[in-house]
């Protein structure tokens, strides 16, 4: 039984003439393809093909080898005269797996053709993955002669693929790593944000306390007053800083958020019946970096005028109007009270100089005028890149 | 402004929480001038806590930094088991404090202005003496507990 292949499925080379490999192979039809080659022709393809090949005998007993190419020989190691007659199982060994194995078993049980890559052994033992299709072929009544088996050598396959899930192990691993290290990073610029922030704002608290203990501990004049008007800057600074970084943004901080606060603060010390004070201000973000002149600035405007603009218990309005045109942030402080002209010269005149120097810091434009009555400050003030 | 904060509603007797001498110093002279009684001025938990206890303020004005780190919190937990009194901090710190603000009735945030305080003082008496529903002064932040119903 054994030998039922023998002489019909040799190599070319080896083969005797006059058998071909196609009998009773339906795929080789030749009225099919009027311009198909001859039967012997494909064997000899075959056979020298460079795609390792075998064919088995489904009716042989334990389905034997009856036929492989040299290529074939090439990539198992085995001799030809080793392999003819065999089962292919001789190939699998102790790492094959037997799933696949089994459903390969189905497959050829079933009939159907079917694809697996599987792990088999050399003729010395050395594992290679072994892709295959394997087909069954059919004689003219219908029924299973051969099995017709193409492999093709995947291992360098599944070590590149190997090699490719180790880079991106190695890749994930990196940028995991790195992930952790810029947390940790952000991690501690927050804590020092925190503490920069925590300190400033305890700093600012320190020095207004300072100040104001101080004056208390001064006699009623000009040095007192002197130290509570210090007193009063320090406070404006202080709201300014309050309001940066409260709400987490950095970067920016709310005008009228702050002129809300510094205006009920300036308000708290007036009588309500003699000076009302009126602010239009428009929420416009502002970089953290104005927040002290421009608080500074409002400071100086509003304080002067409810000091100087309505002497000897005379009312009035003060209004503070804030809002934005195109990339400027336009400020006017205006009150109906006497009006520079007439107001006594003041001799420190710090306030005003403090504003003017302000607003030069902040590359902006300051116009002083007499409004009817009273006095008007407008302030144009660049909101990009001004401090 | 000093001089402006006058006396409003009922005297509280207050206990000053604060490691920094001179604030404390400064805010016991401003209660004085609003006419409230400082009960006591301490600057490390622990005392805080005996202080606390020894004279059950209405008030305590806690900061979260004290000489003994970040004790704070746990002062106003401590202070604030007492129903006698009402617990608020004082801080430039706000982001330290707990979602359950540790018993604490509200923060006043640093740096804090006279008038905050001076406000804020009287909205407390206000409160103890029932009369919850006064405007809630700005510059002051209620524990989310508080603010629904103080």
């Amino acid at each position: 039984m054994y030998g039922r292949g023998d002489e019909r499925f040799r190599s070319p080379e080896t083969r005797a003439a006059g058998t071909s490999v196609t009998d009773g192979c339906s795929m080789t039809q030749d009225s099919a393809h009027p311009a198909a080659m001859a039967p012997a022709t494909f064997a000899l393809a075959f056979g020298a093909s460079l795609t390792p090949m075998i064919v088995t005998d489904a009716r042989g007993h334990d389905n034997p080898i009856v036929w492989v190419n040299d290529a074939f020989l090439n990539q198992t190691g085995y001799a030809r005269d080793e392999l003819i007659g065999r089962n292919c199982r001789l190939l699998q060994g102790a790492e094959t797996d037997r799933q696949e194995i089994a459903r390969m078993r189905a497959a050829i049980g079933a009939g159907e053709p079917i694809a697996l890559e599987i792990l088999n052994y050399r003729r010395d033992g050395t594992p290679f993955w072994n892709g295959m299709t394997i087909n069954p072929i059919r004689d003219e009544a219908g029924g299973i002669a051969y099995f017709f088996a193409a492999q093709a050598d995947m291992t360098d396959k599944r070590r590149a693929e190997s090699a490719m899930r180790g880079t991106n192990d190695e890749l994930e691993r990196q940028v995991g790593e790195r992930t952790a290290d810029l947390e940790r990073a952000l991690a501690q610029k927050t804590a020092l944000l925190h503490e920069v922030d925590h300190r400033v704002k305890n700093n600012l608290q320190v020095i207004s306390s300072l100040m104001l203990l101080k004056a208390r501990r001064t006699p009623e004049g000009e040095a007192r007053d002197a130290l509570q008007n210090m007193a009063e800057r320090i406070g404006a600074l202080s709201t300014a800083h309050r309001m940066l970084y409260s709400e987490g943004d950095v970067a920016h901080f709310n005008l009228s958020d702050f002129t809300g606060d510094f205006l009920s603060d300036l308000e708290a010390g007036l009588d309500p019946e003699r000076t009302r004070i009126e602010a239009h201000v428009e929420p416009i973000a502002v970089a953290a970096a104005m927040a002290a002149p421009l608080s500074l600035m409002i400071h100086e405007l509003t304080t002067n005028a409810v000091r100087h603009a309505f002497p000897g218990g005379r009312s009035g309005r003060l209004t503070v109007d804030g809002r934005r045109e195109d990339d400027m942030l336009v400020l006017v402080v205006a009150d109906d009270g006497i009006g520079l002209g007439t107001a006594p010269p003041n001799p420190a005149g710090f306030g005003r100089s403090l504003v003017e120097m302000v607003v030069r810091q902040l590359r902006g434009s300051i116009a002083w005028s007499e409004g009817a009555p009273g006095t008007r400050v407008e302030i144009r003030v660049p909101l990009q890149g001004g401090a | 402004m000093t001089a402006d904060a006058a006396p409003s509603g009922p005297s509280l007797r207050i206990l000053v929480v604060e490691d920094e001498a001179l604030i404390a110093l400064e805010l016991e002279c401003l209660l004085d001038d609003l006419g409230h009684v400082t009960v006591g001025v301490a600057c490390n938990s622990s005392e805080a806590i005996a202080v606390g206890r020894a004279t059950a303020p209405d008030v305590a004005l806690v900061d979260i930094h004290l000489v003994d780190g970040p004790t704070g919190i746990e002062v106003a937990r401590a202070l604030a088991a007492d129903p006698r009194t009402t617990v608020v901090f004082m801080t430039a710190n706000a982001k330290r404090i707990p979602d359950d603000f540790a018993g604490a009735f509200g923060v006043i945030a640093k740096p804090y202005s006279e008038r905050v305080v001076a406000s804020t003082l009287a909205y407390l008496a206000g409160c103890r003496a029932g009369r919850p529903h006064a405007p809630c002064p700005d510059g002051f932040h209620p524990a989310p507990a508080c603010a629904a119903a103080p």
